[in-house]
């Protein structure tokens, strides 16, 4: 039904290349705003990729904290029982979120757009009563603190720098993993964005690469989960709040959702962006919705995108 | 029996505040498809214009809720006019616009008012005594105004030419527009008039429960909440559903107490989902 592609395209070897250089940051300095803006931005990166993977087939998702927070929490939770390594948490915090997802998925991918995104957002707001909760099992409103350093191959992951590397593997693997994914049903989720109804009656089964979409989507956000406790080395019920979902979602449509280079270039400048402001923070809400408008409106490719076409001009 | 009565005046003056907000939240996405995220935006906005208009200008009360009304109202039709009318038929654009539109709002309060909360009081205060029963004055004239809202809303739906093009769009957009209505004059009317209706409840509500920049999120939540369970651009449903979210918040607050209340909720929605993905009074509603 679909023509053969090449395994990778030029957006995705640019992604992984990208992710790839990385690694080289935290073995050239030392400076810790860097080390903080970069940490930072890998753990966005990861969320954007998973708020990307839905966007492909038109569907915006507001659940990545919920999901996000289902992988944080399995670590946290595991760390009490001293089992840190980084193998068996990393499939551990990809696969809990992917399963949690398939009940849901049944339940709200029968929704088509708008109440998708509706319940979506009512998905990370139940997550978020269920941490206050379960007292038990999530430390509550205090959270659970003091999560031990993960181990990789008998090596405590401890320093900074080790932290970052860690957080630069999650961040590669993640965009592995989107990468072939969308790759791999490029023309599945092309023909479920263009045209659902249209696909369906042309025989596409529907439901089954949405699905499938939806649940790697909750692995990779489980994954940033994951990154993100272990930066914090807490898990903490406000480091998954469904306010956080904006950001993911300003990240993603700001970079361009046409390719998976939006989300990697667009959390990259807004976390940097978002740290000029210093400790006013709380203003650079103000500058996403500027661009989102502006996005929306004017440049509908994203900074990726309309680089890309820009640079395609120059080229002729 | 008392404590029950009691939870009863709570339940049935939540329920009018947000059925306002519902209805207005509904009626944006019956008429135009737009999920408006910015619903919150407008209810603090509404707020904070009536405290500006008390504090700043030293208006009475009444005048500044007018003046929040006509203020939330006016940024609704002009961001309808020249941001949403543009891609009108992209729901995801949509919906983007006004989640960009929130933030910059949210911004905006947290750049003018700074992140505390305001000194904003409702002007008239004690309460009645009826029986046993215990109903504060500020509650009684919200419930009031609300109610007189909500008939006005009807009239205005079901009485009037206006209403009558309003809810032609709503129903089959082409047929509405061959027939002569006007989507350029009554798409902006639409928005305004539901903003407007959120902006009344800011101005009213945030004097008796809180002013600040984070008001509106949980204001945002409760509108989602309220249309899925009664059913996406169903403004019967809204105002049903309202009510009944009304009355579960107050009596699981009651004789609960913490965040119950919203947890039977979600369990609410989630089981209408399965078994009713329409919500209690929705059709099959548009792209949606």
């Amino acid at each position: 039904m679909f023509r053969k592609e090449p395994v990778l395209g030029g957006a995705e070897i640019a992604a992984l290349v990208t992710m790839a250089a990385a690694f080289a940051i935290p073995m050239i300095t030392k400076n810790v705003l860097v080390y903080s803006v970069l940490n930072q931005a890998l753990v966005g990166i990861v969320a954007a990729q998973s708020v990307w993977i839905m966007l492909r087939m038109n569907l915006l998702s507001f659940a990545t904290p919920a999901f996000m927070a289902i992988g944080g929490y399995t670590v946290a939770i595991a760390g009490r029982y001293e089992i840190t390594d980084a193998f068996l948490m990393t499939a551990l915090a990809f696969l809990l979120p992917a399963l949690a997802a398939v009940p849901l998925g049944a339940l709200v991918l029968r929704l088509r757009g708008t109440y998708f995104v509706l319940v979506t957002f009512v998905l990370s707001q139940i997550m978020q009563l269920l941490l206050f909760e379960s007292e038990s099992l999530t430390g509550g409103s205090n959270g659970i603190a003091g999560v031990p350093a993960v181990t990789l191959l008998g090596t405590e992951m401890m320093s900074n720098r080790q932290v970052l590397l860690f957080a630069c593997g999650i961040a590669f693997l993640a965009t592995v993993i989107t990468a072939l994914l969308t790759r791999y049903f490029r023309q599945h989720f092309a023909a479920i964005e263009e045209n659902e109804i249209l696909a369906e009656s042309l025989g596409l089964v529907v439901w089954r690469y949405k699905a499938v979409g939806f649940v790697i989507a909750a692995g990779i956000a489980g994954l940033a989960g994951y990154s993100l406790v272990n930066m914090l080395l807490t898990a903490h019920p406000s480091s998954f709040s469904s306010e956080s979902a904006v950001d993911f979602i300003a990240y993603t449509i700001i970079g361009g959702r046409g390719t998976i280079l939006g989300p990697i270039v667009g959390t990259a400048l807004l976390v940097y962006a978002t740290n000029l402001f210093g400790t006013h923070g709380q203003y650079a809400q103000g500058l996403y919705g500027i661009l989102i408008l502006a996005v929306i409106l004017a440049a509908r490719g994203g900074i990726a995108g309309t680089a890309a076409a820009a640079f395609r001009r120059v080229r002729g | 029996m008392q404590q029950f009565l009691q939870a009863a005046v709570i339940g049935v003056s939540l329920g009018a505040q947000y059925a306002l907000l519902a209805l207005g939240f509904t009626l944006i996405f019956g008429i135009l498809g737009v999920v408006n995220f910015a619903h919150g935006g407008f209810y603090m906005l509404g707020g904070y214009v009536a405290y500006s208009c008390v504090s700043l200008l030293g208006l009475p009360y009444p005048l500044a809720v007018i003046g929040a009304v006509a203020a939330t109202a006016a940024l609704g039709w002009v961001f309808e006019l020249y941001f949403l009318e543009r891609l009108i038929d992209d729901h995801l654009a949509t919906l983007m616009l006004t989640l960009g539109l929130y933030l910059v709002i949210s911004t905006g309060s947290l750049t003018v008012f700074g992140p505390l909360a305001m000194e904003f009081h409702f002007p008239v205060t004690g309460a009645f005594h009826f029986g046993s029963i215990y109903v504060p004055k500020e509650n009684l004239v919200v419930l009031v105004i609300c109610l007189t809202a909500l008939a006005a809303l009807w009239a205005v739906l079901f009485r009037t030419d206006l209403g009558r093009g309003l809810r032609a769009l709503a129903d089959d957009r082409a047929v509405a527009m061959a027939q002569g209505m006007r989507p350029k004059l009554l798409f902006p009317a639409a928005f305004a008039l539901a903003t407007g209706l959120a902006g009344l409840t800011g101005a009213l509500v945030t004097p008796i429960l809180a002013l600040s920049p984070g008001v509106g999120d949980p204001v945002l939540a409760t509108s989602f909440l309220t249309v899925i369970l009664g059913g996406l651009g169903s403004l019967g449903g809204a105002a049903l559903a309202a009510f009944i979210v009304g009355m579960v918040e107050a009596y699981t607050s009651v004789y609960f107490g913490g965040s119950i209340g919203a947890l039977v909720l979600f369990v609410l929605v989630l089981l209408l989902l399965v078994f009713r993905p329409t919500g209690l009074l929705g059709r099959e509603v548009r792209g949606a």
